[in-house]
């Protein structure tokens, strides 16, 4: 504001200046007596004479009122009696109380005279406060309150509360005494005194605006019209009825004065009126909804809000501040349906949308997820039914603070469809990384948006919907916007190592979420099971899509420094996730996990950590990676690499050996037991205990198993390889003893490593001397006494065991003289408790059950019907031309074009050859890093089929084989560059009845070290895509010289070390052959499916799995030529 | 697992694990993140009185990637002694 400008001397030749008000202080006496106190409250019009009698009786008053006893104490008498002889008679229609005094304002009125206007307030306020001391004097202050609601006396208090806002002085005082009135004897007079709101409420607002001004805090004793407005609202509220109240918030201005300037308010109105606002209405049942919609609408939100950073008031210790109680109340009024803010949604399922909408079934088996119109809505708007929320949210700064995270994610939690609808909104704020306080507190407020539970059955209501949610909703609840691939990324690259473990514990979280989601879907009781499966698909490819690749974060995992134990071990949890949930997502990794099981072995095992809660840390790095070994075929368990002396296998013995007492070590004491069982190193058999035995021999000797190490690794090691061996000698032994003894010994009787310890124990002094032989003369007899007490032969162990004495040293005979010890006490929990999990992914049993008995031809086609890739559509032919040779390629453009060639219409098929060799140039001609190969891969294609471009339509295998061999030679990272580029030098065009590539796959070491199943998993991928048609078939089943196709596909799947995906891709295979006419009854004469199918149901432990080898079995069973192959089966089948 | 505890750890209610548990964490989480935090401390968008706040609830959420018998794993292991050397 500009200065004021002085115009110079003369007054009265300048503008008019506003009088100054100088409030003239009255004079006044002490009150002595009651006669007194009459006379000097008389009506007087002299306003000096009127305002000293005021003053007498309001010092008079405050004497009262501070002294003990008030209304009932000896010098209130004089009050008393004054009051009794001023008392209106009773039988008045509407008596006037305190008439002189009340003839005194209105002359006051009359005349103009502030002073007097505020006075006799002043003295009502006191008065009334003190007739509120005793029940006697309670009848005589509410004839005072009636004789206020006289028409008359309203008038006045309407003048009062409308003065210029200058007038303080007249304003607050008048407030008081509403506030007196309103909450006297328990609001008595609250109900007519509301009725009276056209003068009672006047300027309300505007009084609320009276705020203090100046430097200072605001006074307590002289509190601000603003503060005596609000104080007044609030002691109405307290007792006004529901109605009143309601119709009281309906008062838009006064609802929006209250808030509107809170953050200049003193602590103890805040208080008052965060208390009385949570006590009166928000949690006032009979208040009606829609009344606390009025009061908490956005902007009041806001307001509260703004307190988080209220810093006026100093709180003690235990006594809470302003922000803490505005955040609960926030709190209260946000995630409480009852408060009229927070609506009922349907978790992932926006507003609009109705879930359980009947989709045609043809509709559905045509276009699949496509025919719900509403899936691929929503991915840039969602409506919603919390408007008042989606407002207020923006406004909140939760990277900033705790509290403001907390509330959001606490109104994520009860309105779930705001999670999408608030990244949505707001993506000006980015997750680029930086070591930043503000970033930090992002990446947490993210981490707790991730961690929300999923709603009830996706939708918030009692039963799972017809259709799935939209995809893009559920994923922006899984991994919110944010957390995009470029961020993450950036994020796992990042210098700081803090950075890195922020960005991993989030995506552990979000895979975790993912994975629950999927379960979700994949439940069995959907009626559309096609559809929830195609979602649950769609779902994960487009998580795949957002969140950074599995290269990525192996490479952030590879960087880790080693003694960061909590990072290292999110890292694992991570990679861990990523097989057990993304499956597909990792065949394309590169993960030595050998390297990393034998550096954290080699930490674990050497003792490097001192503190036992980081060696326990370091142990479920442990178990991460032990996991990833098991979905790792490559894993090389036994013989040490560079730089160790014990195998990786040996190594997790030692750890759990010499673990520290109260370490849990259940989870790698089941790996153990399970790579023994896989290598023959003990008996499979249920209720044998494993490797138990040895573990509880060695820590029984601990301190001579130090010594032991190096050839007990070299006995498992020769176990291991020589498996066979070791069977067959116990065998012999077994034999040995039936002719000895004439008893006949069945069975696997006793566990392959003692005979393989037995068998190397003549060369254990080599492994370091006699120490190692004295040390195994403590273990051996405790292991083998422990063994037959789990149940292995006696006789045979202690036969070993006679023949084991001779190598060990024992001088006087004693061990040769005790034999097998008997009856050694086995601590271990029973072998059932130590059984390998099963696979996570599986279901329960019970479920399984369920699935097995009720799996229909519906929920297989789910699971093993693959769309038609090769179908594309004309218009192909005209989208390419203005195109890049980058979106030709990497748009799938070009592939399309590549799919027309196995259309059955031949004008098509020319006008897709000449658009091919016209996209093949282009390419050539462009910048396109890979332009040399993807020429060659299209020109040999066109070359391939220019011959035969009238004979109708390509085989479906050469399409598949040149869609598929393009994404690769556009990718010299793929694992199968390198022969793909091999197969397309070796000729200028192919042969039709051969399938490219399929011999380098199955026959061919894979060019990169771990990628065989990285290159199966494409190879079965491009089969399925070239299976569609019966000429299709034939080149399957042709004989050729390392036989047909088919035959070595289902042998292929035989291997052991093939898991669930691909299994199920050649599951999808067979399916895919069922759908061709006469297919399955080829896969029946020719290859014994029926047959294959059973065997692999037997040989499966996952009932669920089960269960789809018997529906396929139905389903080839029920699309076959049924008498044709009961005459071939000779009634074998079904 | 029950049975390798000891009595008294056992007697350990859910409550003195999480707490316990929770302060290893953060020792741990600032011991590997040290110099990090230092860097943030020196951001220009730290503010005292509530950053810390902030970055002490962000670090201290990781506790909840672990389960309850993970965390009593950790935690029970710490008077545990080892059986070789």
């Amino acid at each position: 504001m500009g200065k004021r400008f002085s115009y110079g001397g003369d007054a009265a030749g300048g503008p008019r200046k506003r009088a100054k008000v100088v409030h003239e202080a009255p004079t006044s006496e002490e009150v002595h007596a009651s006669r007194q106190l009459r006379q000097l409250l008389v009506f007087d019009q002299d306003p000096a004479r009127s305002r000293h009698g005021l003053q007498s009786l309001k010092l008079y008053l405050d004497e009262l009122l501070s002294t003990d006893g008030g209304i009932k104490s000896e010098r209130a008498k004089i009050l008393r009696n004054y009051l009794d002889s001023e008392k209106p008679a009773e039988d008045g229609e509407n008596p006037v109380y305190l008439p002189d005094i009340m003839h005194t304002w209105s002359h006051a009125g009359q005349t103009n005279n502030d002073n007097l206007m505020s006075a006799v307030p002043v003295v009502l306020v006191l008065l009334l406060r003190l007739l509120s001391q005793s029940l006697e004097t309670v009848p005589y202050g509410l004839g005072i309150c009636r004789t206020l609601l006289i028409k008359e006396f309203q008038q006045l208090i309407s003048r009062n509360l409308t003065a210029d806002k200058g007038k303080s002085f007249v304003i607050s005082p008048t407030l008081r005494l509403l506030r007196e009135a309103v909450s006297f004897d328990g609001g008595t007079i609250a109900r007519p005194l509301f009725r009276a709101r056209a003068t009672m409420l006047k300027s309300l607002a505007r009084n609320m605006g009276i705020v203090h001004m100046g430097e200072d805090k605001e006074d307590t004793k002289r509190p601000s019209a603003r503060t005596n407005a609000i104080q007044f609202f609030l002691a109405a509220i307290k007792y006004l009825h529901p109605e009143a109240k309601k119709e009281l918030l309906s008062q838009r201005d006064i609802v929006s004065a209250l808030t509107r300037d809170v953050k200049q308010d003193p602590p103890y109105v805040l208080k008052e009126l965060l208390v009385g606002l949570k006590n009166h209405i928000i949690m006032d049942d009979k208040v009606p909804r829609e009344a606390k919609s009025n009061l908490l609408n956005t902007s009041t939100l806001v307001r509260l809000s703004a307190l988080y950073q209220y810093r006026l008031d100093s709180p003690a210790e235990d006594e809470p501040s302003i922000a803490d109680m505005a955040h609960e109340l926030l709190l209260a009024v946000c995630t409480n349906p009852a408060c009229g803010v927070l609506r009922q949604d349907a978790g992932f399922y926006p507003r609009e949308i109705d879930p359980n909408t009947t989709i045609p079934r043809a509709e559905l088996d045509d276009l699949g997820l496509e025919a719900v119109a509403w899936m691929n809505k929503f991915k840039t708007e969602v409506p919603i039914r919390n408007f008042t929320l989606s407002n207020f949210l923006p406004n909140l700064r939760p990277w900033s603070s705790v509290k403001q995270s907390e509330l959001i994610t606490s109104i994520f939690k009860v309105a779930p469809e705001l999670v999408a609808n608030y990244f949505i909104n707001n993506k000006s704020f980015t997750f680029e990384p930086k070591l930043s306080a503000t970033w930090i507190g992002y990446a947490a407020f993210l981490f707790d948006t991730v961690i929300l539970p999923i709603p009830e059955n996706l939708c918030r209501g009692p039963n799972v919907p017809e259709l799935p949610p939209p995809t893009s909703i559920v994923l922006d609840n899984v991994l919110p916007l944010p957390l995009n691939q470029k961020a993450l990324v950036r994020c796992l690259e990042h210098k700081s190592n803090m950075i890195k473990f922020f960005a991993t514990r989030i995506l552990v979280v979000a895979i975790e979420k993912l994975d629950a989601v999927i379960t979700i879907y994949q439940d069995p009781s959907h009626t559309n099971k096609s559809i929830w499966n195609e979602a649950a698909r769609r779902l994960v490819d487009e998580f795949c899509q957002r969140a950074p690749g599995i290269r990525n974060m192996i490479t952030a995992c590879q960087k880790i420094p080693t003694e960061d134990l909590l990072h290292r071990e999110a890292a694992s949890r991570l990679l861990r996730l990523c097989y057990e949930v993304l499956p597909q997502a990792t065949l394309s990794a590169k993960l030595d996990v050998s390297a990393h099981l034998d550096a954290v072995l080699g930490r674990i095992s050497n003792q490097e950590l001192e503190d036992p809660r980081d060696f326990a840390l370091g142990l479920k790095e442990l178990e991460s990676l032990l996991a990833i070994a098991g979905y790792s075929p490559g894993m090389r368990w036994f013989g040490a690499s560079k730089g160790t002396t014990l195998s990786p296998f040996t190594q997790l013995l030692k750890i759990c050996v010499e673990a520290p007492k109260g370490v849990s070590l259940e989870a790698m004491k089941q790996v153990l037991n399970f790579v023994a069982v896989e290598q023959q190193l003990v008996p499979g058999h249920a209720g044998h205990p494993g490797l138990l035995p040895l573990i509880e021999a060695l820590q029984s000797s601990s301190k001579y198993a130090s010594q032991a190490w190096p050839f007990l690794d070299n006995c498992l090691t020769q176990c291991a390889s020589k498996s066979v061996k070791y069977v067959e000698m116990l065998q012999d032994i077994a034999q040995e003893i039936a002719e000895s003894t004439s008893q006949n010994i069945d069975g696997p009787l006793v566990s392959p490593i003692i005979l393989a310890i037995r068998d190397q124990l003549p060369h254990a002094s080599k492994n370091g001397g006699e120490e190692v032989l004295k040390a195994l003369g403590r273990i051996l007899p405790s292991y083998l006494g422990l063994s037959v007490t789990v149940g292995e032969s006696r006789p045979i162990l202690s036969l070993i065991f006679s023949k084991m004495v001779s190598d060990l040293p024992d001088p006087k005979g004693k061990l040769a003289k005790a034999g097998v010890p008997e009856r050694l006490e086995f601590q271990h929990n029973s072998w059932s408790s130590s059984k390998p999990k099963s696979e996570k992914k599986a279901v329960d049993t019970q479920d399984a059950a369920t699935l097995a008995t009720n799996i229909d031809q519906e929920t297989l086609e789910g699971m093993l019907h693959v769309p038609d890739s090769l179908e594309a559509e004309n218009s192909a032919l005209m989208k390419w031309a203005n195109k890049t040779a980058d979106e030709l390629v990497d748009e799938g453009y070009a592939t399309s074009l590549i799919a027309l060639l196995a259309s059955e219409h031949a004008s098509i098929r020319k006008e897709a050859l000449v658009s091919i060799l016209k996209v093949a140039d282009k390419i050539k001609q462009s910048q396109y890093e890979e332009n040399e190969q993807v020429w060659l891969l299209l020109s040999e294609l066109a070359e391939t089929a220019k011959d035969n471009i009238n004979n109708g339509p390509l085989p479906s295998t050469i399409v598949a084989f040149a869609s598929h061999a393009l994404h690769i030679v556009r990718d010299p990272l793929h694992g199968l560059y390198p022969k793909v580029n091999i197969f397309l030098t070796r000729g200028p065009y192919w042969s039709l009845d051969k399938l490219p590539l399929v011999d380098e796959i199955l026959t061919e070491e894979p060019n990169v070290g771990d990628a065989f199943y990285t290159q199966i998993s494409w190879l079965l991928t491009y089969l399925i895509d070239g299976l569609r048609s019966a000429s299709d078939l034939e080149l399957y089943h042709k004989k050729r010289s390392r036989g047909p196709i088919l035959e070595r596909i289902l042998a292929l799947a035989v291997n052991p070390y093939m898991r669930l995906p691909l299994r199920t891709q050649v599951l999808r295979l067979l399916y895919r052959a069922s759908s061709i006419e006469g297919g399955s009854t080829t896969l029946t004469t020719r290859f014994s499916v029926m047959n294959w199918l059973e065997e692999r149901r037997s040989a499966c432990a996952d009932s669920s799995e089960a269960a789809v080898y018997d529906g396929l079995r139905r389903r080839i069973w029920e699309t076959c030529d049924q008498q044709r192959v009961t005459e071939w089966s000779k009634n074998g089948l079904p | 697992m029950s049975s390798s505890l000891e009595p008294q750890q056992q007697q350990k209610s859910q409550k003195q694990i999480d707490a316990k548990f929770t302060s290893y964490y953060l020792q741990r989480a600032t011991q590997e993140f040290g110099e990090a935090l230092d860097a943030v401390r020196s951001a220009d968008d730290f503010k005292p009185d509530s950053s810390i706040a902030v970055l002490i609830s962000a670090l201290q959420q990781g506790t909840g990637m672990f389960s309850e018998e993970d965390k009593r794993a950790v935690i029970c292991s710490e008077g545990a002694v080892r059986s070789s050397k």
